[in-house]
């Protein structure tokens, strides 16, 4: 391994964040280029089961994470817990904040068709989602977005990693069914 | 939320100690009364005049001495709660009324759009489920930074002391004094105003407000005030013709020993 993935070995180790690869550049004199084939290097070094920790690449930056296969003794030791899992309203509801943010409690509650307020508090408490300012539209309503939680929790180095919506549209058969269903409903309606 | 969904939480809210007795347009009785027959759908919510049921509450509470807070409480509870009632059931009703403005057609096309938006959202949902249980249990460093590595010396950058003389400068400097010269102090005291009327109206018998008063608004306010002080003296009779106009004081005879 050269110097300077040695050097950002030394910096991922002592940072207690992920850290963009600008700020490596910075700190090691080297250009972005130089470090990303360094991080490379160093992405090799630590897979295959070497080593009892891996090199990320989520929320904004680069960090070491624990191997899956020695997260249990990490555990032991720290006490740390898997976070609870997400009921489907909240991952619903946090997948319209990620591709929408920043978004208000009535954008949420608009696309998903009944009030969010729960869902959201309970986001906000797990840190998934956070306060980022308020819209300026009459009321001033707070404004909501995803945080580095978010990414490390998901995996994300951001959230443009994230599939575009258009990935998740109902397929043509299944809006057909639903508009069948509706028209029919609306053709009963009417007699 | 239906009238009945509150029928517990309103009724157990009731308490039996602290009946309010209304008078109203659709209802005579005890509050706790009025509450269940509305909840019972007896009484029709739109009928209920929630200002009026506050209005009495308030003369009633003026009326007691002692304030209880757990009753009062109670109240604002149950207000609330109809108000509530009250607010949803016109929602209800708009939403009802835009239906049925609606073609029949028109109305599947739009819910067809906000289906297929929110089913996009909801395979979202389902994706991000996936990668929450690939990824939510890694295990990432967390500790902070030890304060000793935070210290970092301050780029090489000396500054001269001058200009930490010239940055503390104006913190030393007295500030301007307000400027007071809008504030006057007040010429005449009220028991001085009521000097002069009286002695006006003794020599006089009757004078008019205009031709007494000074230029001064803050002295006019307080020839006021001192005339309706002769007035709830019993010792002078105010009179105007029509709003604004000259008001005419005249001395009122003493009453025969």
């Amino acid at each position: 391994m050269d110097h300077l993935a040695r050097r950002l070995e030394a910096l991922l180790f002592i940072s207690p964040r992920p850290v963009a690869t600008t700020e490596l550049a910075a700190a090691c004199a080297a250009s972005e280029v130089e470090v990303t084939a360094a991080l490379d290097a160093l992405r090799a070094e630590f897979a295959g089961g070497r080593h009892g920790l891996e090199l990320a690449a989520v929320g904004g930056g680069h960090t070491f994470t624990v191997a899956d296969d020695c997260a249990e003794a990490v555990r032991e030791l720290t006490g740390a817990q898997r976070p609870d899992d997400l009921t489907p309203a909240l991952l619903e509801t946090l997948a319209v904040v990620a591709y929408l943010q920043p978004v208000t409690r009535a954008d949420v509650a608009d696309v998903r068709g009944v009030s969010s307020e729960w869902a959201l508090t309970s986001l906000e408490q797990r840190g998934l989602v956070e306060q980022q300012g308020r819209a300026e539209t009459p009321g001033s309503p707070l404004l909501y977005g995803t945080g580095e939680r978010f990414l490390k929790l998901f995996g994300l180095r951001e959230t443009g990693e994230l599939p575009p919506l258009e990935e998740f549209a109902l397929s043509a058969d299944d809006a057909a069914a639903i508009r069948a269903r509706l028209l029919a409903n609306a053709e009963a309606r009417r007699s | 939320m239906t009238p009945g969904a509150t029928a517990v939480d309103l009724e157990a809210a009731v308490a039996p100690s602290e009946r309010l007795e209304l008078d109203l347009d659709v209802f005579d009785g005890p509050f706790d009364l009025l509450v269940t027959l509305i909840l019972k759908d007896e009484i029709d919510i739109w009928e209920v005049r929630v200002s009026r049921i506050i209005a009495e509450y308030v003369v009633r509470l003026a009326e007691r001495e002692e304030f209880d807070l757990d009753a009062t409480s109670q109240f604002v509870l149950l207000v609330a709660a109809l108000l509530e009632m009250k607010s949803r059931l016109l929602l209800e009703q708009d939403v009802e009324e835009a239906l049925d403005e609606l073609d029949p057609e028109e109305a599947a096309r739009e819910l067809l759009a906000r289906l297929v938006r929110y089913g996009q959202f909801r395979n979202a949902g389902a994706h991000l489920g996936e990668r929450w249980a690939l990824h939510a249990g890694r295990l990432y460093r967390a500790a902070p930074t030890p304060a000793a590595l935070l210290r970092r010396p301050a780029d090489d950058v000396v500054l001269p002391a001058g200009m930490l003389a010239a940055a503390l400068a104006p913190l030393l400097e007295e500030p301007p004094r307000p400027d007071t010269s809008h504030l006057a102090d007040l010429a005449v005291s009220l028991v001085a105003e009521l000097r002069r009327l009286r002695t006006i109206l003794d020599a006089d018998g009757a004078f008019s407000f205009h031709d007494v008063a000074p230029q001064s608004r803050l002295e006019r306010a307080l020839t006021f005030f001192a005339l309706l002080e002769l007035h709830a003296q019993g010792e002078a009779r105010l009179r105007q013709r029509r709003a604004f106009d000259d008001i005419v004081v005249t001395r009122v005879a003493p009453a025969p020993a």
